[in-house]
């Protein structure tokens, strides 16, 4: 057996697993909005009611639907670490690993809106 | 006749006071000159770190605004960009952002939505 037999197998195969290791659906750095959706569940709760306020100061809860990916990560580690103010979006955030909140950021990204 | 008058005055008065607090939208385009570099002419940006303000809440626009112009939300671009505006100036930018088509949008939950398929 040649050294060239031995190897270019091996090359391949090392080649093959590690394209199928680094596959894109499973790259931590990209949210996954169908995992997004599940833990999305809680957020509905206020984002999911058309024209739901806080009771005071009164404002709308802000709409998420096609809001960039990006800013969606920006805004809830803002909220996780205490940056921005705000009671009730520190307690949803402060649970959410980085990885929620990718899945979560891109889950609201993404939804289509409904006719 | 006097009375009249003075309730006729005192409405149309109130009217259009009513109105400037609520803010004024082609007043609002022409303050957010200074906002299209970052958020785009109506409010769709190019740049994913800056939220798309097009089609928001015109009452939660102005309230971050706000926050941002006293100081309330720390971020030190947004909080120098919003420094000499007047209460006015924010709600006729609110007022002008949430008008616009192709930003963001509702995301209502179905009733009975099924989590799990």
């Amino acid at each position: 057996m040649t050294l060239r037999r031995v190897f270019a197998p091996l090359v391949l195969g090392a080649m093959a697993a590690t394209a199928a290791l680094t596959a894109h659906a499973d790259d931590p750095a990209q949210g996954d909005p169908e995992a997004g959706r599940y833990i999305a569940q809680t957020c509905l709760g206020c984002h999911g009611i058309p024209g739901y306020t806080n009771v005071y100061p009164t404002y709308h809860v802000p709409k998420l639907g096609g809001q960039h990916e990006e800013y969606l990560i920006i805004a809830l580690e803002a909220y996780r670490e205490g940056r921005r103010e705000s009671p009730v979006m520190k307690a949803q955030a402060a649970s959410l690993s980085d990885r929620e909140i990718r899945d979560i950021a891109a889950f609201f990204s993404n939804i289509e809106p409904r006719r | 006749m006097t009375r009249s008058i003075t309730a006729i005055a005192s409405t149309l008065f109130v009217l259009a006071a009513a109105s400037a607090h609520a803010g004024d939208p082609v007043a609002g385009q022409e303050k957010a000159q200074a906002c299209i570099a970052c958020h785009g002419e109506t409010g769709v940006g190019q740049a994913t770190e800056f939220p798309i303000l097009a089609g928001q809440h015109q009452s939660y626009l102005y309230h971050v605004m706000r926050e941002y112009r006293d100081g309330e939300r720390v971020d030190p671009v947004m909080n120098a960009q919003m420094g000499g505006y007047s209460d006015q100036d924010l709600r006729d930018l609110a007022a002008f952002y949430a008008r616009q088509d192709g930003g963001v949008y509702d995301t209502p939950v179905r009733r009975g939505a099924q989590i799990v398929d």
